[in-house]
């Protein structure tokens, strides 16, 4: 009599630890299905990629960026046609833009003062910029790098490229 | 042997009996109740990875991701199998799954209003179907 009592009292709990193991299981598919995939940081990098190419083949500045005398041919107005980029891509976000980029060149001894520079793009992002961890995931996104490159006459420049991308609804929950 | 002479044995034999047929029985139902509940969560795991919001997001931020790398004249190609299995389960077209709209892509796999994600190249692209494939042609924008 007691061997079947406790019989029914061992599947009752083992029941309990069924029911608590698939409600784990829920819990943790739920979390990692309903959180987006974030994709912000490779975007950042691809936008830098194709800056880069852009600016610089094969080690030296294109011409239509720097000309023969050294004269930078790009302003802040006509960069994003010359480089093939468009932040004006959904109209819900017509007044926020969701990217911002910023381009420096530097002459190799003095990398504190730019030269030239260019931007475009939401400038109140770049303050995202200073806070990157795990914890305040929903501020944007910021990805910076940096290449060395020659002109027509052999003089080198140090172009440093930041890329920010906000998008927060789309990739973070 | 009938009760009347042997009381006790008879009826300690029928206890004995039922006693190990209950114990059968309620071990086969604890088995089935396993293999449900198993069954149950197998089917749910299976559904939600391979379910249309999950696929819908991957396949536009993948062809966002593409179309941002790519350069005009480029041709892509991307293996949409499951993309296009799960539209066919839910009667969708195939042909009308990938949408290019000025420079957002829209992905949908179910009969809701599908995912959309925004891609920064300025390209003009465009999406057709080839098999279980995707094609997309890229071209410089006029």
């Amino acid at each position: 009599m007691n061997k079947y009592g406790t019989d029914k009292i061992i599947s009752v709990y083992w029941f309990g630890i069924l029911i608590i193991v698939a409600g784990g299981i829920f819990a943790m598919v739920y979390t990692f299905y309903h959180h987006p995939y974030d994709v912000r940081e490779l975007e950042a990098n691809i936008m830098i990629n194709k800056i880069a190419d852009c600016l610089s083949s094969e080690g030296k500045i294109n011409l239509n960026i720097l000309d023969d005398t050294e004269k930078f041919l790009l302003n802040n107005d006509n960069f994003l046609e010359i480089c093939n980029v468009n932040f004006d891509v959904e109209k819900k976000w017509e007044d926020e833009p969701q990217y911002y980029v910023e381009i420096n060149f530097y002459k190799p001894g003095d990398t504190d003062n730019p030269i030239f520079e260019i931007s475009n793009g939401n400038k109140n992002l770049i303050s995202s910029c200073i806070i990157q961890n795990e914890e305040y995931e929903k501020l944007a996104r910021c990805v910076e790098k940096r290449f060395y490159s020659l002109t027509e006459n052999n003089n080198q420049y140090l172009i440093k490229i930041l890329s920010i991308i906000r998008k927060s609804e789309k990739n973070v929950k | 042997m009938t009760p009347q002479a042997y009381p006790e044995k008879y009826f300690s034999n029928i206890f004995t009996k039922g006693k190990r047929g209950n114990i059968l029985v309620e071990n086969i139902i604890f088995i089935i109740l396993n293999l449900i509940f198993l069954v149950i969560l197998i089917l749910f795991l299976l559904k939600q990875g391979s379910g249309a919001i999950v696929l819908e997001q991957s396949y536009a931020k993948q062809i966002s991701l593409l179309i941002d790398s790519s350069k005009p004249l480029m041709t892509l190609k991307l293996n949409m199998e499951e993309g296009k299995k799960l539209a066919e389960k839910n009667k969708v077209d195939f042909n009308e799954v990938v949408r290019i709209e000025d420079n957002i892509v829209v992905v949908k796999l179910s009969g809701k209003g599908g995912y959309e994600y925004s891609f920064f190249n300025d390209v003009d692209v465009t999406a057709y179907p080839d098999k279980e494939f995707y094609v997309f042609i890229i071209n410089e924008k006029n």
